[in-house]
């Protein structure tokens, strides 16, 4: 930037008000906000999508499960072993062993495909946070019951809900024999995370593994750790620290690609909506060439001066860039609002059946504020130096004459 | 000599009718220097202002400067006229959104200089021009006369070796005509020295210059 380019950003920024806020950049500012305001709601909104999905995912499940690797339940003497092996690793925060298994949910006529996770109420319930009624810790005969499920079944506290075993095997005559049980309901489990909040029964084990015919063990160690996007990385060390009879499994070897489709969208989303920047970009043509034929004396003095066609260019480009980035901030300010709005707003719930979670959140980060401001500020960036083009062909004689 | 232009000519196109507006004019410009070039409206005389202000090009001849040929189109001219030249129009030119002090240290600011300086020469210029009371206001703030002497000092700001002049008292009433002239005429009798060489139609204005030239057919005679 020369002393002339140095001196009139210092001019405009010092009276604004003369230099800056002119009628011509009316619609173009206006433009300029509310593109790049629904691009940082937009952003922000599926950012906020996708870091609840991976909270509610990692909530929801294991970081790491270790599971015998031939599908078989692991034995209490073996889960304690287990334990003690990985007793020195500082990044697990809790062990705790559950058992898992599909079963079948009846109320009356209503019959639903539930799974049923069972745990030693004695030892630690992981998913006491998203108890939403209703005690937490279960007596035995007591159920707690995932909060779709429960309407889909028309449950609540205090009813009983039958779970069915179909045996397969034991094949009669007369069909496949069921082991039933009835359980009353404890609590309510709602997460947010749609399939869990469908499908989930939790129950003591020693009731599961009755309605099971289970004598002891379980299905799975379920480990919590400090870093979950390390998850993979550890669960490779556990495998081998623990042998070939026991495999540690990370909860991104399910969840990863669900992930990844929704960061892609997520830039997808961000792809559509800069269009919205490119189309506000056309007011920024218009008036940077209304600003040029409204300022071709000044063009001519400052080229009669001797000042150069690109030192003229930059002045220019200055100016409309001034007014430009700071729509581009006020965008961004109205962009958050807009997201935190949609996050409070009740009228509008997501289908979680659709879209996995039922609430939206919105979530703003420093990268995303950066990729918004630098994206917009380069196709407003383009959309200015455009139209100055002109300014290089314009001859001083030109102006001077017409005057006369 | 500061500027010598040899053998100008130019013309110009107007609906299938071709102009001749300059066909062998010559003029050599030394310092100290005060001239007037009068004429007919339309003879041309704006234009041979232009042509030696490096602002316009002409057909074929020369403009000499320091011993050096000069051109228009040439990448030295905005440093030419930015420095060695100095600009006065009919129609005062200032721009509207700066004072009348940044108006003047505008062509300092192109040449290098800091602000610190450039406001500090605006500032005297503007002081001996006896602006000294206008440095903060804007142009539509400031009388006809007023704009025009703000204009000069702004001509005046790099100490130029030419001030070229088109009709700068054209837009004035006779009072603030005479005070510009009278102004023109003590930069170039006094301590300043200026070099003017000015375009007008006003006759017997321009006979306090030193030299008066009449442009007819393109020529310019002595008058």
């Amino acid at each position: 930037m020369d002393k002339l380019e140095l001196f009139f950003v210092k001019r405009y920024l010092k009276t604004p008000k003369r230099n800056l806020f002119r009628f011509a950049f009316v619609f173009m500012v206006l433009g300029i906000i509310l593109s790049v305001g629904i691009l940082s709601a937009g952003l922000n909104l599926f950012q906020g999508y996708e870091s609840n999905l991976k909270s509610l995912l990692l909530d929801s499940f294991a970081h790491i499960g270790i599971q015998s690797s031939y599908g078989d339940l692991i034995s209490e003497q073996d889960t304690e072993t287990i334990i003690n092996q990985l007793s020195q690793k500082t990044e697990i925060i809790s062990a705790i062993p559950s058992l898992e298994h599909p079963l079948l949910g009846q109320k009356g006529d209503k019959i639903r495909a539930i799974s049923l996770r069972a745990y030693d109420f004695d030892r630690e319930f992981p998913y006491q946070k998203y108890i939403s009624g209703g005690e937490g810790k279960l007596q035995s005969g007591e159920v707690i019951v995932g909060h779709y499920l429960a309407e889909e079944l028309g449950l609540s506290i205090g009813d009983s809900i039958e779970l069915n075993y179909p045996r397969f095997d034991r094949i009669t005559p007369l069909g496949i024999q069921t082991a039933q049980h009835r359980y009353k309901i404890a609590a309510i489990y709602r997460s947010g995370y749609y399939e869990s909040d469908r499908s989930l029964v939790i129950s003591t084990l020693s009731d599961a593994r009755a309605l099971l015919l289970l004598p002891q063990g379980y299905s799975k160690l379920e480990l919590r750790i400090k870093d979950a996007d390390k998850a993979g990385i550890f669960a490779s060390e556990y495998s081998d620290i623990l042998g070939h009879e026991f495999i540690a499994i990370p909860w991104n070897l399910y969840a990863e690609s669900l992930l990844r489709l929704v960061a892609m969208e997520k830039w997808l989303i961000f792809i559509v909506f800069s269009f919205l920047v490119l189309i506000a970009g056309i007011n920024v043509i218009s008036a940077v060439s209304t600003i040029i034929i409204e300022k071709r004396s000044e063009i001519a003095v400052l080229k009669t001066l001797g000042a150069s066609p690109r030192s003229i260019k930059r002045l220019f480009a200055l100016r409309v860039g001034v007014v430009a980035i700071m729509a581009v901030l006020i965008g961004q300010v109205f962009g958050a609002l807009l997201s935190w709005f949609v996050e409070k707003q009740t009228f509008y719930h997501l289908k979680g059946d659709v879209y996995f979670i039922d609430t939206l959140g919105a979530r703003i980060t420093f990268p995303n504020l950066l990729v918004v401001f630098l994206v917009a500020s380069f196709l407003i960036f383009l959309c200015v130096m455009f139209p100055l083009k002109q300014i290089e062909k314009m001859q001083i004689i030109d102006v001077i004459r017409n005057k006369h | 000599m500061i500027l010598s232009a040899k053998h100008l000519k130019k013309t110009y196109i107007d609906s299938d009718q071709t102009i001749e507006v300059l066909t062998d004019a010559c003029l050599d410009v030394a310092a100290g220097d005060l001239i007037c070039i009068t004429g007919k409206s339309g003879s041309g005389k704006s234009t041979m202002l232009h042509i030696m202000g490096l602002l316009d090009a002409p057909d074929s001849g020369e403009l000499i400067m320091g011993g050096k040929a000069i051109e228009a189109k040439s990448p030295e001219a905005p440093m030419i006229r930015n420095r060695d030249l100095g600009f006065v129009f009919q129609f005062h030119y200032l721009i509207e959104d700066l004072t009348s002090t940044e108006n003047v240290a505008l062509p300092l600011l192109i040449a290098g200089h800091s602000e610190a300086k450039a406001m500090a020469r605006a500032q005297e210029l503007l002081s001996i021009l006896g602006l000294s009371e206008r440095l903060r206001r804007y142009p539509n703030q400031l009388s006809g006369g007023e704009q025009q002497r703000v204009s000069l000092a702004r001509a005046l700001a790099n100490s130029p070796k030419l001030v070229l002049a088109d009709e700068p008292t054209g837009n004035l009433d006779p009072t603030h005509s005479k005070e510009v002239w009278d102004l023109i005429l003590s930069l170039n009798k006094g301590e300043f020295k200026q070099t003017f060489v000015i375009v007008t139609h006003d006759v017997e204005a321009a006979q306090a210059a030193d030299q008066v030239f009449e442009l007819v057919n393109g020529i310019l005679i002595p008058a």
